[in-house]
């Protein structure tokens, strides 16, 4: 079976969590990227997936492996048991 | 020596491109940054940034308009009267519509590869994907038009209808990918601090 249309297209990331957590602005972290801050926005509101090039920079700029910032699953709630 | 010199044409040639291309990107940063400040935040609404597309495209079918009175008119003093008119109101309306294009996309659609990011070179090919689709529709229209007018004698089509067609589609061609890609562009993400604020508070797909 193949996936829905949502399911290919959805990635849930942890950016705006990680962003908060280590004070960083969004402008910041772009220019860390090399990207416009409003692409780092749109990646924060799921309306757009990155490539597996930026996904792994954003992972690396974080110091963290790439799947505790992105999941095709939605990430548990902090607190939450599942 | 011969070769010296050439090296040295070229590592001056390149220091010059080096120069260039820097000079570039800070006129865009400060142009990028100018955007940011002055863009109208009414653009920040998708109805609103369609209604500048509409206007556009509107403009852009002015084009067309004005090569078919000059078609079904010409050569007579109404469609020159008429051609006259109707480019004036391109001008006067055309550049501050385009202008207003061009902010709300932030020069997307005129800038270098290089200059852009991946999503933005993404929104960049989605735009011109679907302007091209429409540019084919035109130029097949245009011509099955002119070879239907061209094998019967009673539709001949003047030497000024053919050049104000020509026209219309050069300036389809150049600009409505920037319409297309106002029309297509996201609403603009909420500003930072109340992201930041989302994402205290446990925000996170």
């Amino acid at each position: 079976m193949s996936p829905s249309k949502d399911d290919k297209e959805h990635v849930f990331n942890r950016i705006p969590m990680l962003r908060a957590e280590r004070g960083v602005s969004r402008r910041d972290l772009a220019a860390a990227l090399g990207v416009h801050y409003q692409t780092i926005g749109y990646l924060e509101r799921g309306e757009y997936s990155p490539s597996l090039h930026l996904a792994l920079r954003i992972a690396d700029y974080f110091e963290v492996p790439v799947e505790v910032v992105f999941s095709l699953a939605p990430f548990p709630r902090i607190g939450s048991t599942s | 020596m011969m070769n010296a010199k050439t090296h040295e044409g070229s590592g001056r040639w390149g220091e010059q491109r080096r120069k260039s291309q820097a000079r570039r990107a800070e006129r865009l940063q400060k142009m990028d940054a100018e955007l940011e400040r002055r863009l109208p935040a009414r653009y920040a609404r998708q109805r609103n940034r369609r209604i500048v597309a509409s206007m556009g495209a509107g403009l852009l079918g002015l084009l067309w308009v004005d090569a078919a009175i000059s078609w079904a008119l010409a050569p007579s003093d109404t469609a020159m009267i008429a051609n006259f008119v109707i480019l004036g109101v391109l001008v006067v309306l055309g550049f501050p519509v385009a202008g207003q294009l061009i902010a709300i996309t932030r020069g997307m659609i005129f800038k270098r590869e290089h200059e852009l990011d991946e999503r933005q070179q993404l929104a960049r090919l989605r735009a011109f994907s679907t302007a091209h689709k429409g540019t084919t529709t035109l130029i097949i229209l245009a011509t099955a038009a002119t070879m239907f007018a061209d094998g019967d004698d009673d539709l001949h089509v003047p030497s000024a209808a053919l050049f104000l067609i020509l026209f219309a589609l050069l300036v389809t061609h150049a600009l409505l990918p920037q319409v297309v890609a106002t029309w297509q562009m996201p609403d603009p993400p909420a500003e930072d601090d109340e992201d930041l604020a989302n994402a205290n508070a446990g925000h996170t797909a």
